[in-house]
């Protein structure tokens, strides 16, 4: 088997060269470190957020109390008027206000019973700091999105809907920064490929019978193991550092493996399109750096305007944020993220054809 | 195109390596310009260039690394264009910069391109054992080819190439960079090889055609531009003899008076070389000493291929 010979050859390289795997080990983890030392734990942020109850129902209650108050990342002061609560948000006293309107519970109530309905929430925030003000609306999102569902009975599939009323800024944020770390496998698998070109071992062992096949699967192989190893030391961080994986622990493996094969696969098509190092390098970033802002690895979508959504829907990597966040946070079943999956298998195959050919073609000039 | 068909048709069976008009173009810079070879098995070939006349660019192709913009050629009968794989199964190549996996140790890298040809593991351990003790290696086997020095490098590079027992061997630039010592070395190992398989060297260093080589090919410019034994090659030039003194008081009267007699003289800063048909090593000695010169050394000058070289394209081969 040509291909296994070169695949372990491939890995060897790599384990052995202390600098390359010191990135590929120790860099996603003191990302992680680093992540976690800034909000985990203990750090967990502390938002005061002030809210003013027009609805007066039991479900804005409800919602308020059993809600939004036990969001760790909140701290929760009810205002009797706007007006002051604008005070104390001028004052840094308060990072956002949420006004609750009149009809809320309607709407709730409207759309648990499987009419349509409109839930609207009011939010007044602070945005001269961008992260934190996304980061709150983002999960003001989740959490009244989580709520709205309590109370939706013919919840069709069988997977129960997770109640999470403790969403934690890093239960939020972790499946994007794994997310980052997967998309750092782009530069990783060029700089693999374009090193063996660069150096002359592509064209030493294309005079041997080598075939194409045998060097793409050589090469895939040694990095899904190392995409795997990555994806191993991220859950593992992120779950050392207070993330709640509330679903499957293997479907959201699963997203995040397919995620790392989109990577590997846009690797390969940079390595083929390119001849040294050098050109590869900026090349991946332009491709990592974009597609990690434009995913929501680090800022929500959903403060985005709707033409960069769809751009960013348009790569495999916003399905997978969405995807392990819902398996992650809310405990959602194969069946809710069905559509990215095939979204993200679609993606994978694609490229990986696209790569192949390339590199066919890049190999006898 | 038909009359490369009518090219390979004359493969005979005592020729291992066969191109005609054999043509790269790169970008229209013409490397190898329609070069002719024949190559009989066992024999040992050597291209002699200096850098940039085409030589890798030839290996290249007939490893089946480039597609020839024009020509045809056959490597062991199989041809390079249409049969590729025939012909990677049965050839060894050395290419001219080192390339070997730098994390793996000796019997890793050996065992890397064994493996690929479908080498059974015991036959690869006692090929692998072999070469290493041959090459000198035995003792460092199992140390990473990163903490070699560039000599242990190249026999490496070398040894890759025949782990498999190739019926055709490349060997590009084989000594490329290395002390004496370290050429000696590789040179007596490649004298070994010869008779079993056909190789194809190249090389920019005249004593290394010399010593090895069965013919040479003298390369420039992408050209075949001289083809014989070192001999014939030598003989080929011997209608002149050069000599070379060093003398005091070389002066004009004396360069005027000896240009009188000698097709070619040159003078530079007390060395005047004198090249002719015919030499006499007394006559120019009294001839100089009488028009005033002092001879302090004097010699006639072997040919060498450099002179070969010299002699052809007007240009010095540059070590
Ligand atoms: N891949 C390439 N692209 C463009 N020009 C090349 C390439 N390879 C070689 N050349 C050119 O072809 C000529 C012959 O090169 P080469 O075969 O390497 O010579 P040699 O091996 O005799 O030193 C040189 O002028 C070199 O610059
Ligand atoms: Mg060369």
């Amino acid at each position: 088997m040509r291909f296994l010979e070169l695949a372990s050859r491939n890995l060897k390289e790599t384990y052995r060269d202390p600098l390359a795997l010191g990135f590929l080990l120790a860099f996603p983890l003191l990302f992680m470190l680093l992540f976690g030392v800034v909000v985990g734990g203990e750090a967990t942020p502390n938002f005061p957020i002030g809210i003013i109850d027009n609805d007066h129902t039991q479900v804005s209650q409800v919602f308020v109390n059993e809600a939004l108050a036990e969001v760790d990342a909140f701290e929760v002061s009810t205002y009797d008027d706007a007006t002051k609560a604008m005070k104390d948000l001028k004052f840094g006293d308060l990072k956002a206000y949420i006004v609750i309107p009149q009809g809320f519970g309607q709407q709730v109530i409207q759309s648990g019973q499987g009419d349509e309905a409109n839930i609207t929430l009011n939010i007044t925030y602070d945005e001269s700091d961008i992260m934190v003000s996304e980061q709150i609306i983002s999960m003001i999102n989740a959490v009244t999105r989580s709520f709205a569902n309590i109370e939706i009975p013919i919840t069709i599939d069988s997977n129960p809907i997770h109640i999470e009323t403790e969403i934690t800024y890093i239960d939020f944020i972790a499946p994007g920064i794994i997310i980052f770390g997967l998309l750092i496998l782009i530069p990783t698998s060029a700089r693999i490929m374009i090193h063996d070109k660069e150096k002359g071992m592509l064209s030493r062992l294309l005079t041997t019978p080598a075939r194409p096949v045998d060097f793409i699967s050589g090469y895939s192989l040694c990095l899904i193991a190392i995409a795997i190893v990555q994806i191993i030391i991220f859950i593992a961080a992120a779950w050392g550092f207070g993330m709640d994986i509330v679903g499957s622990l293997w479907l959201a493996f699963l997203i995040f493996f397919l995620a790392g094969l989109c990577s590997i696969g846009i690797g390969m098509v940079v390595a083929s399109l390119t001849k040294t190092e050098n050109q590869a390098e900026p090349l991946c970033w332009i491709f990592a750096m974009p597609l990690a802002i434009l995913s929501g690895c680090w800022f929500s979508l959903e403060i985005m305007p709707s033409y960069i959504r769809n751009i960013a829907y348009a790569f495999p990597f916003a399905h997978a944020i969405d995807a392990s966040r819902g398996v992650l946070i809310r405990g959602v079943g194969l069946e809710a993220i069905s559509g990215d999956l095939l979204f993200l298998v679609g993606w994978a195959v694609g490229i990986f054809a696209i790569g192949v050919i390339l590199f066919r073609r890049s190999m006898r000039s | 195109m038909p009359s490369d068909r009518a090219e390979s048709v004359k493969v005979s069976s005592d020729l291992a390596i066969q191109t005609s008009n054999m043509t790269k173009i790169f970008n229209g810079l013409v490397a190898v310009d329609g070069i002719d070879l024949n190559i009989k098995k066992g024999e040992l070939f050597a291209l002699l260039g200096p850098n940039g006349a085409g030589k890798t660019t030839t290996i290249n192709m007939l490893c089946c690394l480039l597609k020839p913009t024009g020509g045809t050629a056959t490597v062991m009968g199989y041809d390079i264009n249409r049969q590729p794989f025939k012909i990677k199964e049965i050839i060894g190549v050395s290419p001219q910069e080192t390339v070997i996996s730098e994390h793996l140790n000796c019997w890793e890298n050996l065992a890397l391109i064994g493996k690929i040809h479908s080498i059974k593991a015991g036959e690869l351990k006692i090929r692998s054992q072999q070469l290493l003790e041959t090459m000198g290696l035995g003792d460092r086997a199992k140390d990473q080819a990163r903490k070699f020095s560039g000599g242990m490098k190249r026999r490496l590079n070398i040894m890759m190439a025949l782990i498999h027992k190739p019926e055709v061997l490349f060997l590009d630039e084989p000594t490329l960079g290395l002390d004496p010592q370290a050429r000696r070395a590789i040179w007596e190992y490649i004298v070994r090889l010869k008779r079993e398989t056909t190789i194809l060297l190249t090389t920019h260093y005249m004593d290394e055609a010399d010593f090895l080589a069965d013919r040479i090919g003298i390369m420039d410019k992408g050209k075949i531009v001289a083809l014989g034994t070192s001999t014939e090659l030598k003989i080929s030039v011997l209608e002149k003899h050069t000599m070379i003194i060093y003398a005091w008081n070389l002066t004009q009267r004396v360069i005027s008076e000896m240009r009188s007699k000698y097709d070619e003289v040159e003078v530079t800063n007390g060395t005047m070389i004198i090249t002719d048909k015919r030499l006499d090593f007394k006559e120019i000695v009294d001839l100089l000493h009488s028009s005033g010169a002092v001879v302090r050394s004097a010699y006639i000058k072997e040919p060498t291929l450099d002179d070969v070289f010299l002699h052809i394209t007007g240009k010095e081969l540059r070590e």
